[in-house]
């Protein structure tokens, strides 16, 4: 019991910063990326969607790797992991880019990250760790409930169909299993769920990073410009959100969050306008 | 159970769909009933729950309908139903909770108040408080201090086998009365933890706990995960409900040891009163055997002084007992009217003048000498011609009782060696000693020769005849003169009284 058998100093009252300088050069290097993949995109439209990937890439590379610099408040050494996280989402997306099966890339980004994170006792703390059965199915249910209602609510109000390109479709799977997904459970519910956690309480820090993580949604150009898509994004990112932060709150661990995340995305993919 | 409300949610979505009335149909409202049905059972949570399903469910009756008529009274009616089971049972649930932790705060206090009632150690009483108080607060670990320091404070702690360290949290809320929040004690800069961050928040509070007294104790409580509001008031609560309880079991312990040692007490001044009564009868025994003694002496003398024509020689040794049992009777009467002073607290008519310490003790030691010829007296002074500030009489009664006492005590016959110079130890007073080699006195009768009727019993000296005043009678004539008398004795080896005088006019 730490109020009984730690030391405790009643004068030491700073609470250790964010580690902001570090997150402000990961962001100025991501959206540099990313502005020179657009660059590209639009100089080399014939280097077959290279400069896209390379945006994509930087966009989620960038993501991950503040994740990583909030969850080991930037601990030297930090540099290392978040290049080698860094080059394997832009190598999976510019991958996702060039060939037909290349997405399937992205499926590196996790094994990458869990390489990484092997042994460091600060991921424990974000919740990248083992779950329980019940926890992993009720989140697969929640975000396949949450999946299903938002096929039936879409195909009743925008009449849209399910699609049967089996290809496009594990392409897109494999985008949310080691993009998508991966980098708004490590970043949002990891890292910024679990510090905003640590410093308020749950609701607080359910809703400021389900927020983030809607307006993040809210920002991506692959989302249907139109308001009836955007009202419908915030209403289902922002349950399933809600959903994963009580899941990750409940459990301990990302996986019940991440298989909600994946079970939504996997119903959300096979819609085409 | 949770499952069944959430099954009627859904059949109630499932009527509506099989009757196909839309979203206005009448069945809506029905998804307020297991809505209410789960926040009753299930709190918030459930509440919540059972009103987001309801919502989720009821939206693709909503929705289709905003966008085909837009917003009309009708759909507007049914985005309420959509929102309205997630407010309601969010609200109804809230209330379950507030009402079911005053209830639990409410049975936690009772609890508390039973198991501090004083009936039990406070040791074990405090741990099932701590457990009573970390079910109330659905809390991982609680520990009690009671006391005002952290190394003598009692410690109750569920789960048992916490360390404590000197400068933790709890000690710093004892010793200052101060309480302690942390949202994670794994991540506070204060707290000096060693474990690394876990996936969930420790949460911590203490406080202190204080009653009419101050700060008579203080308690730790410890949450992994949140920490409700709901949750830290009922910690605050309690902490003073558990400090009047401590407060109160400590006071019902000191009033039953407090009848206890006034029980003991009582006890032994009755057996002191019973020793009393008893050493007075045997008192009177005494006094009467002593005054019979030389009145019986003084009959048969005078009786045959009376019948008889003596011849001179005879008349002489006749009236030569008659004056010694006289003096004797003197002497027995005088220590009783000196003991009758001292009890009823009239002071001894004392006459103090300079008196020559050296004829008087050689009087009396020629004198003893004389009459017990089996022992052997010794007189001797280191300063000759010495004097004392002291009444003559009163001082010639307490040589005579320590002679007569190292006589009696010495019964095979033996050395009595009185002497007399400056106290080493005492400027200004004159020390006189008496030692003899009797039968010495044990070490745990040594406080109580000095009181009256106490007579040391020893199987040599049974046949010893005495008062048991004489001592407590040279004890007092020697405080009256502004003296005192101590004495050492071993059992076997004999006994030293030290009689300490003022000298005239201050100095030897």
């Amino acid at each position: 019991m730490l109020l009984l058998s730690a030391r405790f100093e009643p004068a030491e009252g700073v609470r250790r910063r964010p580690p902001l300088s570090p997150c402000f050069q990961v962001a100025i290097a991501a959206v540099w990326m990313a502005a020179l993949g657009l660059a590209l995109e639009v100089l080399r439209p014939n280097w077959a969607g290279v400069g896209h990937g390379l945006a994509t890439g930087a966009v989620h590379a960038g993501l991950i790797a503040i994740g990583w610099l909030v969850a080991t408040a930037a601990t030297p050494g930090w540099r290392g992991p978040v290049l080698r996280l860094a080059t394997a989402a832009i190598l999976a997306a510019i991958a996702a880019r060039v060939t037909a099966w290349g997405p399937l890339a992205f499926l590196l980004v996790p094994a990458v990250l869990i390489h990484e994170t092997r042994g460091l006792p600060s991921m424990r703390a974000i919740g990248l760790n083992g779950a329980r059965p019940i926890p992993l199915v009720t989140g697969l249910a929640a975000g396949g409930f949450l999946g299903l209602h938002l096929l039936l609510t879409a195909s009743l109000t925008f009449g849209y169909r399910v699609h049967a390109s089996a290809a496009a479709y594990a392409g897109a799977l494999a985008y949310d299993v080691g993009a998508n997904v991966l980098s708004a459970e490590w970043l949002f519910r990891g890292a910024l769920f679990t510090a905003c956690w640590r410093r308020s309480s749950f609701w607080p820090a359910a809703l400021a990073t389900t927020s983030l993580s809607v307006v993040r949604y809210l920002l991506d150009p692959a989302l249907p410009p139109a308001a009836e898509a955007r009202a419908g994004a915030i209403f289902y990112l922002g349950l399933v959100g809600l959903v994963a932060c009580a899941l990750r709150a409940w459990s301990g661990s990302l996986l019940p969050g991440y298989l909600t995340g994946l079970a939504f995305f996997a119903a959300y993919r096979t819609l085409t306008p | 159970m949770i499952a069944l409300p959430l099954v009627l949610v859904a059949a109630v979505a499932a009527s509506m769909a099989l009757t196909g009335q839309g979203s206005d149909s009448v069945l809506r409202h029905l998804y307020l009933l297991p809505t209410v049905w789960a926040a009753l059972s299930r709190g918030a949570i459930g509440g919540g729950l059972a009103g987001a399903l309801a919502g989720l469910l009821h939206a693709p009756f909503a929705l289709p309908a905003v966008e085909r008529d837009g917003l009309t009274s009708r759909t507007l009616d049914g985005l309420l139903s959509l929102g309205l089971p997630v407010l309601a049972g969010l609200l109804v649930g809230r209330l379950v909770d507030g009402s079911r932790a005053r209830a639990a705060r409410l049975d936690a206090v009772l609890a508390i108040q039973r198991r501090l009632d004083g009936q039990e150690p406070l040791e074990s009483a405090l741990r099932d408080v701590a457990e009573i108080v970390r079910r109330a607060l659905r809390a991982r670990r609680v520990a009690l201090l009671v006391g005002h320091d952290i190394r003598t404070a009692r410690l109750a702690s569920v789960p048992t086998g916490t360390l404590v360290h000197e400068e933790c949290a709890a000690a710093f809320t004892l010793a200052s009365g101060q309480a302690v929040s942390s949202a994670d004690l794994c991540a506070d800069p204060r707290v000096r933890a060693d474990e690394p961050p876990g996936p969930s928040p420790r949460r911590g509070i203490t406080r202190p706990l204080t009653s009419g007294a101050g700060v008579v104790g203080a308690i730790a409580v410890e949450w992994t995960g949140d920490l409700p509001r709901l949750a830290r008031a009922a910690a605050d609560e309690l902490a003073v409900h558990v400090g009047l309880a401590v407060e109160n079991a400590r006071l019902t312990l000191r009033q039953e040891r407090f009848a206890e040692e006034l029980s003991e007490k009582v006890a032994a001044a009755t057996a002191r009163l019973r020793e009393l009564d008893q050493a007075k009868t045997e008192f009177l025994s005494v006094v009467s055997h002593e005054l019979r003694t030389p009145l019986t002496a003084l009959q048969g003398f005078s009786e045959l002084l009376l019948r008889a024509t003596l011849p001179p020689e005879k008349a002489r040794r006749c009236l030569v007992y008659l004056h010694t049992e006289a003096c004797t009777l003197g002497r027995i009467v005088g220590e009783l009217l000196d003991l009758s002073r001292i009890e009823t607290g009239r002071p001894l008519e004392l006459r103090p003048e300079p008196v020559d310490l050296d004829a008087l003790l050689e009087r009396n030691v020629e004198l003893f000498a004389a009459e017990h010829r089996g022992h052997r007296f010794r007189w001797t002074t280191s300063t000759p011609g010495a004097a004392v500030q002291a009444d003559p009489d009163a001082l010639d009664r307490m040589m005579k009782n320590l002679l007569s006492n190292a006589v009696k005590y010495s019964p095979r016959g033996g050395r009595v060696d009185v002497s007399a110079c400056a106290a080493p130890d005492d400027p200004g007073m004159v020390e006189v000693a008496v030692e003899d080699d009797g039968v010495g006195i044990p070490a745990e009768q040594l406080p109580r020769i000095f009181d009256k009727y106490v007579r040391v019993p020893h199987p040599e000296t049974v046949a010893a005849r005495g008062l048991g005043l004489g001592l407590s009678l040279v004890k007092a004539l020697a405080e009256a003169h502004g003296g005192r008398i101590e004495v050492e004795s071993l059992p076997g080896k004999g006994s030293r009284f030290r009689l300490l005088l003022p000298g005239p006019d201050g100095h030897f």
